[in-house]
């Protein structure tokens, strides 16, 4: 009897521990749900990381631009951006890190009963701003890429919209993100463009459609009038005091990425590109103490753009750059001030201004949003070679916003794309800046058939093929 | 007393005499009686402890004791069957009261009892699955700090890997990789009980990123306690062990005591040294200086000096003429032609301020590596009596690695005991207490804390390690040979290297797991057919790391600590009969239940910006606040029944049955619960012919299919909390996302196998061949990042393993007083990927620096190595093109990546031969791998900054290949395609003829053809393939007076390591790797491979 009791007690002490099995495996540690706004500000975080950093698995456009080339390592310098897969790291951060984020933020919002009804429609709408803002980065690099069918759980290989097929959803949401903006949107201090003022983000919704809009211009002028007019209407970004700005925080992990590369590191990696060097000595341009340091007098000793040099022998990224919790800006009242006065270039009529004072007011905006003084900006612009010229223009204003737009990679290089600005050959790729990034090998393995019809686009892939509001 | 041989392997030699004795009492109706003796080794006389006495046609059985004496019971006419490992079996007819038997050696391991599944103890000859020993003593031979190093070369269908660093982890994958992103380690089991062997080295340091490779987990295992490893390499073998043993099983069986008269007292005692094997580790070029290239300097000639801009001019003693400083901020060797007439300024002349001459570091970085020293030292005491017996070992472990300031200690308690309490009722445990203490373990991959990413990489071949240990020493200051110097802002601190020894000796990591292993079994006997066996076994641990980065170094100062806390318990009530169905069958079976539950805690944290006060790490120390810990835990199980039936016919014909049905946590509640079967059959087919010359012949084949489970986590979605922005809390979505609708996965597998043996056992084989289908698994998989997620977990993806396993022994000398024999294993696995997720054709397993990837490709083998590569003309020539006069050739590169090669070896195998002349004994193990590749960001980097040898000295035109192509220097490229350039055909192709005379790449600064972003990764990629002369042993016993107090005395030489015979991949041991792990394929920062010499000397009382 005692060895059937014996077995028999076993049995059952066995049998008691398998009763909590389907308890088990729930992660004590991470959440499941979260305020949106927690995921809005992690979003803006990543986004505008992107755009200030010069890590060179990232981001390279401050380089294709061509104000700083690479002191020993040319290689992104030289355009060799597929050995890094920086096209491939663009999709994950813009699509998995900051349009996944939004995408969660929206669940969350919808969920919340916390929030109001407006609220509600109001941090939806902010969500689409910055989501907007992020498929036109994406369209700018590539062109074509993933839209209707991105973040979708229906498929996992999402095909590629056509880029003008997107700028014109993404202009058709910004208007009706203007619509609604306005106000308390509830975010607080998770808001951190505008501190949950709505009215902020109607005037940075304006300014992007502004952008969107003098972007395609010379693609399509019907459209870019209208959608200037509505982003007139809407009110755009004209004082410091509406920037689109990130002001960095003074310790790790939030300072602006620009202190971990110049400063944190301790390398010596960046230096300035004669390209731009060369551009800022012609025209005397008082920037050129803040850009950089280490200079000849006051010139900017630029390297020859793309070829290997030595840190101590050239110009090298200013002090200010090395302030962690310097600002980075998504969009500003000088850039706004330079679409409006391409806009009133090209004929928009835009109330009480010309183009000239637009232009004007936007060189000025950036010499002294930069630090320097009014009286700078005067002599400045009273030079023949800065002055605005009606018959040259595009290359003029185009030139002037290139410059304003340091350490601002993206919008650099998309100046230059769009106003034709001369660039060098580098020196060892022997080839001028790229108009677009190649797709990604990743997209290349996980969505071949939507990557290669897209690619097809652009002479198969090629990266020397323009997008299409790039037109000469 | 009554111990069933499902306990544990190791006790069944005192199962046997419980079950004798339970025998004797339950079964009085036979007229049986006792027959005793003594059994003795026919070579030399000695008593054999141990061997196996069993009454044929029946259960009854019976072991030796330590002085060889046996007492079995048996009827009259019964015939005995001897048995041990290492000797011929005997039968003989139990004619008397009294049966003497000598034993002679066998190089066949065909009579063993071999330990099974759930540590069930079976007759080899009867198993119908591949199943392969390896004796303590082997292990225990030349020992290494990881045990599993020690099986390298033994073992057919068992692939070892060594990272290389001291404690450092090995891979162990049998049978090939089975799951695309999941666990291919085999599972570790110990005396019945199934241990960790985690690995917790980071992402980043797989990926070579930087980190420590902190081993794995069943490292822990003493060799010391070893008693005999055994491999189970097929499903058949392993399912009742469940889905974790997929991957084949590793059952370790410890020491145990013996029923014996008084104590015996063991005690073992070695020590080895170490040094590096320089064929393993860069040779250096020692004719020119730091630099990239010539862009240094206003001038080319500095004070009537040519220096071609390859160095600085600028006053550095302020006497107001410029000198000649070389670009000591470089971490390159690309500069002037060193010359010790030239007086220049130097990183050492920033501690000084003055002038030497001009020259190459008297002692390169081969200089930097110490001679390892390895003490181990063991006691052991055993003892019994007739109700049970005990055997208590301490082993101390000490070992200072060939880095200076590094160390690796661990002492291991260890206990076993059991004790018939009734006639019935049996009980026993095993209990190991291990601690290990880490401290400067290697940094590996690409990181600061691993001295080889500049000694292989970046380096200036001007500095002398000689001077910057003197630095170090007299200072303790960051005096490095790469300090920014005068031209820069802050001329004497480090630029991109700090110094080697401030760097090992500040900068040190430690890590210390306390462990606990053990059982506690009783088993009663119901009645004389079937008995139940309760088991609760525990493996659990508590695990510190803690790694610095001191104050004044170039990276961010930090302190990092993690703890972690694992405990697994299986609890497992298993009951077993054993009976003949007839006069024919025997039949031998369990029924039992295992109820395993694992819980996991990680704590991790970090300062953050900083450390403020120097030399003190702890997280308050933090120069900004710390970002909130890092937290994991979770607690899964399974819930397994499992039954085995197996059948014997006339000792002949078996036959084996098992199923196991699992409930596992890790699955949605619907699809939970899973049952795979397997069968196996074995036919001992020389029972039944009789052919001369053929002394044993088995044919086997069995079939099994294996259930999965997840790992924990993998069915919700959630949310990472970030460090909060200026007060306002972040959170975001994690790259991969979850799948709440995950099905188990499943492998089935096939294996086939023919053992013969020939001559009476003087040689013979044993083949097996395999294979094994895995599908459904369940993975995350990548998707496109347009998805909004990176990866996502999904079944899918089905892959293949096939191979071939042979084993071959042959005795060419057998004879009293020598003996020669050779053991040789050889496999050939070939893995192929058949389907992967959706219409996806790569999976990537890791993107590594170098812009190479480690893809699983439909179609190849798993483990391709993917980049760029040659172009190359219709036969097969890489196409290269001119750059300049002065530069000569390049190699044109695809433009998108392709296959470049392959992890996996074409074979691999051992070879051991061992002889033997009286007392004196030897052995030899060759161990060997062909094929397979791996990439080298070592030579990818190092070929680019002019580090090594190949990059300076005389070309074959007799010029300096320094010098510019146009003046005869560079490299000839040899047989290659030629294409002007420019000129393309109508599709596109560029058009080329080969070359009729010698084209020259560039070798004149960092952009030569051949290193980095220059040449394609094809070039770096290297083979695998080796010879190595792993294991030498030579062993005397001491001839002892049987009745003299001491017992035995042996007294060993041995070696490990000791060379590679073979090779084709310059500069590096083409078996080092960064972790263990499915991540294999890529070296970066590599260290060198030791020779191991060492002593070991062994006394028994």
């Amino acid at each position: 009897m005692k060895k059937f009791l014996l077995s028999a007690g076993i049995a059952c002490a066995v049998a008691s521990c398998t009763s909590d099995i389907t308890s088990l495996n729930v992660n004590p540690k991470s959440p499941e749900q979260v305020p949106a706004g927690a995921l809005v500000a992690n979003a803006t975080i990543t986004l505008t990381d992107y755009l200030a950093t010069l890590n060179v698995n990232l981001n390279n456009f401050s380089m294709w631009a061509q104000h700083i080339t690479e002191t020993t390592y040319t290689d992104e310098a030289n355009f060799d951006y597929p050995n890094r897969d920086v096209n491939g790291n663009t999709f994950d951060v813009l699509y998995t890190d900051v349009l996944r984020d939004l995408a969660e933020a929206e669940k969350a919002v919808a969920v919340d009963i916390n929030l109001s009804e407006a609220q509600k429609v109001q941090q939806m709408a902010v969500i689409d701003v910055l989501e907007v803002y992020t498929y036109q980065i994406l369209v700018d690099i590539f062109g074509d890429v993933p839209y209707t069918e991105a973040l979708s759980s229906e498929t996992v290989v999402p095909a590629y919209d056509k880029g003008e097929d997107i700028y014109t959803d993404l202009a058709a949401r910004l208007t009706a993100d203007i619509a609604i903006l306005g106000g308390d949107n509830g975010l607080g201090s998770y808001d951190l463009l505008y501190g949950g003022n709505s009215d902020g983000w109607k005037k940075f919704a304006s300014s992007v459609l502004l952008r969107l809009a003098v972007r395609v211009a010379d693609h399509d002028l019907a459209r870019a009038s209208s959608w200037g007019a509505a982003a007139l209407a809407g009110g755009v970004i004209l004082t410091p005091a509406d920037d689109a700005s990130l002001q960095y925080a003074s310790a790790p992990p939030h300072t602006n990425p620009l202190w971990e590369q110049l400063v944190q590191s301790g390398r010596s990696d960046f230096i300035a590109a004669n390209t731009l060097g060369d551009v800022m000595n012609s025209l005397n341009d008082p920037r050129r103490g803040i850009y950089f340091r280490n200079n000849n007098g006051d010139s900017v000793v630029g390297a020859p753009y793309g070829l290997a040099s030595a840190y101590p022998l050239f110009s090298q990224p200013g002090d200010l750059l090395e302030d962690p919790t310097l600002a980075h800006t998504l969009i500003d009242h000088v850039e706004v001030h330079f679409l409006l006065a391409d806009a009133a270039a090209r004929g928009v009529t835009i109330p009480g201004a010309t183009a000239e004072g637009l232009y004007q007011a936007a060189v000025g905006a950036s010499i002294v949003n930069w630090g320097g003084t009014a009286t700078d900006a005067a002599a400045y612009l009273a030079q023949p070679s800065v002055a605005w010229d009606a018959t040259n223009w595009q290359s003029r204003l185009g030139t002037q916003k290139w410059i304003s737009l340091f350490m601002r990679g993206n919008e650099a290089w998309a100046a230059q794309r769009q106003y034709d600005l001369p660039m060098n050959i580098a020196a060892e790729a022997q080839r001028v800046t790229p108009l677009r990034m190649s797709y990604g090998v990743d997209e290349y393995a996980l969505n071949n058939a939507n990557v290669t019809a897209a690619g097809a686009n652009y002479q198969g892939d090629k990266d020397t093929a323009p997008i299409f509001w790039d037109k000469d | 007393m009554n111990l069933n041989n499902l306990l544990t392997p190791m006790k069944r030699k005192l199962f046997s005499i419980a079950f004798v004795a339970a025998t004797l009492l339950s079964l009085p109706a036979f007229a049986q009686r006792t027959t005793s003796g003594t059994v003795t080794a026919a070579s030399n006389g000695e008593a054999l402890p141990s061997v196996a006495v069993r009454v044929k046609g029946t259960n009854l059985a019976a072991v030796t004791n330590y002085d060889g004496k046996y007492s079995i019971s048996a009827s009259q006419n019964a015939v005995l069957i001897f048995s041990a490992l290492g000797y011929a079996t005997q039968e003989v007819a139990a004619s008397g009261a009294v049966v003497n038997v000598k034993l002679s050696e066998s190089s066949s391991k065909l009579d063993e009892v071999v330990v099974t599944a759930l540590g069930i103890t079976r007759d080899k000859k009867t198993v119908g699955y591949a199943i392969q020993e390896v004796s303590g003593a082997e292990v225990t031979k030349v020992k290494d700090a990881n045990f599993m190093a020690s099986l390298s070369g033994k073992v057919a269908g068992v692939t070892i890997r060594q990272s290389g660093t001291m404690g450092g982890s090995s891979n162990v994958v049998v049978r090939g990789y089975k799951s695309l992103t999941g666990n291919n380690q085999a599972l570790f089991v110990v005396d019945g009980i199934p241990i960790s062997n985690d690995i917790y080295n980071s992402s980043n340091q797989r990926t070579g990123r930087g980190g420590y490779d902190y081993g794995n987990a069943a490292m822990d295992i003493n060799p010391e306690d070893i008693d005999k490893v055994t491999i189970l390499k097929g499903a058949a073998a392993t399912a009742l062990y469940g889905s974790r043993a997929a991957n084949g099983v590793v059952l370790i069986s410890t020491k145990k005591g013996s029923a014996r008269k008084g104590l015996g007292v063991t005690l073992s005692s070695g020590l080895t040294v170490g040094s590096i094997n320089p064929d393993t580790y860069v040779k250096y070029q020692k004719s020119y200086g730091p630099g990239y290239g010539s862009y240094y300097g206003n001038t080319d000639t500095i004070n009537g000096t040519y220096t071609d801009y390859r160095m600085y001019d600028y006053d550095f003693n302020g006497d107001g003429t410029v000198d000649m400083v070389t670009p000591m901020e470089e971490d390159a060797s690309f500069g002037m032609r060193f010359d010790p007439n030239l007086m220049v300024y130097t990183w050492e002349s920033m501690v000084d301020g003055q002038p030497r001459p001009f020259v190459a570091g008297a002692n390169d970085p081969t200089s930097f590596w110490e001679n390892s020293a390895t003490f181990n030292n063991n006691l052991a005491i055993d003892g019994g009596s007739d109700n049970g017996s005990f055997r208590l070992s301490a082993t101390k472990f000490d070992m200072k690695g060939i880095q200076p300031n590094s160390s690796l200690q661990r002492n291991t308690f260890n206990f076993s005991g059991n004790l018939k309490a009734s006639n019935r009722l049996t009980v026993s445990t095993v209990a190991t207490f291990t601690q290990q203490k880490g401290r400067g373990r290697s940094g590996t991959g690409y990181d600061s804390r691993n001295v080889n990413q500049s000694f292989r990489q970046w380096f200036n071949v001007g500095a002398d390690m000689g001077k910057l240990k003197q630095y170090y020493d007299e200072t303790k200051r960051n005096i490095s040979w790469n300090p920014y110097g005068p031209l820069y802002a802050n001329p004497t601190q480090p630029h991109y290297f700090d110094n080697p020894y401030f760097m090992v000796n500040e900068s040190y990591q430690n890590d210390q797991r306390n462990r606990l292993i053990g059982n506690m079994t009783a088993n009663y006997r119901l009645n004389d057919w079937l008995d139940v066996t309760a088991r609760a076994n525990v493996d659990t641990y508590s695990d510190l790391q803690e790694e610095r980065i001191a104050v004044s170094s170039v990276d961010v100062p930090s302190y990092v600590r993690r703890n972690r806390n694992f405990t697994e318990t299986n609890l497992d009530l298993i009951l077993t009969a054993n009976r003949m169905i007839g006069s024919d069958i025997n039949f031998n079976g369990n029924l039992g239940t295992n109820v395993r539950r694992t819980y996991f805690d990680f704590f991790g944290a970090s300062t953050n910006g900083g450390l403020v006060v120097p030399g003190v790490y702890s997280l308050s120390n933090s120069v900004s606040a710390p970002a909130a810990p890092s937290e994991q835990n979770y607690t899964i199980g399974i819930d397994g029944y499992f039954g085995r039936a197996s059948f014997l016919y006339k000792d002949y014909l078996s036959l084996d049955l098992t199923g196991r049905y699992d409930i596992s946590s890790t699955l949605p509640s619907e699809n939970n619960r899973y049952f795979y079967p397997s069968a196996s059959l074995g036919l001992i087919f020389s029972e039944l012919i009789d052919a001369d010359g053929i002394s044993f012949g088995k044919v086997r084949a069995n079939f099994a299919s294996v259930g999965s489970d997840a790992p924990a986590g993998a069915l919700r979605d959630i949310y990472v909390m970030g460090t909060p922005f200026n007060g306002s809390p972040l959170a975001t979505a994690p790259s991969t996302s979850n799948n709440p609708g995950l099905l188990p996965e499943t492998t089935t597998s096939y294996e086939a196998g023919l053992e013969m043996q020939f001559a009476d056992n003087r040689f013979g084989f044993d083949l097996t061949a395999y294979r094994a289908v895995s599908q459904n698994q369940i993975m995350p998989a990548r998707v496109s990042s347009a998805t909004g997620t990176i990866f996502k977990y999904v079944n899918a993806g089905i892959i293949e393993n096939q191979g071939v396993e042979l084993v071959l022994n042959a005795s060419a000398i057998r004879t009293k007083d020598v003996g020669l024999d050779f053991a040789l294993n050889y496999t050939r696995n070939r893995n192929k990927v058949v389907e992967l997720f959706g219409d996806a054709e790569s999976l990537q397993l890791t993107s590594n620096q170098g812009g190479i990837q480690l893809l699983a490709k439909t179609g190849e083998a798993y483990g391709t190595l993917f980049g760029i590569a040659h172009q190359r003309d219709e036969n097969g020539l890489p196409i290269v093109y001119p750059i300049s006069a002065s530069r000569g050739y390049r190699y044109l590169r695809t433009t998108a990546p392709e296959t470049i090669g392959n992890i996996n070896p074409d074979w691999y195998g051992g070879l051991n031969t061992s002889f033997r002349y009286k007392n004196l004994s030897a052995s030899v193990l060759l161990d060997m791998q062909m094929g397979g590749s791996f990439f080298s960001l070592d030579t990818w980097y190092g070929f680019a900054t002019g580090i090594y040898d190949r990059s300076a000295g005389l070309n074959d035109r007799g010029v300096e290949r320094r010098e510019l192509v146009s003046n005869n220097g560079g490299v000839n490229l040899g047989d290659v395609a030629v294409w002007d350039g420019s000129t393309l055909d109508e599709d596109g192709n560029p058009v080329t003829a080969a070359n009729t005379e010698a084209v020259y790449g560039d070798m004149n600064y960092y952009g030569n053809s051949f290193g980095y972003a220059r040449n394609a990764q094809e070039s770096h990629v290297w083979d695998a393939s080796f010879i190595k002369l792993r294991e030498v042993a030579i062993n005397y016993s001491f001839p002892m007076d049987p009745a003299g107090s001491i017992k035995g005395f042996d007294l060993s030489l041995i070696g490990r390591n000791l060379a590679i015979l073979w090779k084709n991949a310059p500069y590096t041991d083409p078996e080092y790797g960064l972790s263990a792990g499915n991540l294999q394929g890529y070296q970066s920062g590599a260290y060198p491979a030791v020779r191991e010499i060492g002593l070991n000397a062994k006394l028994k009382f």
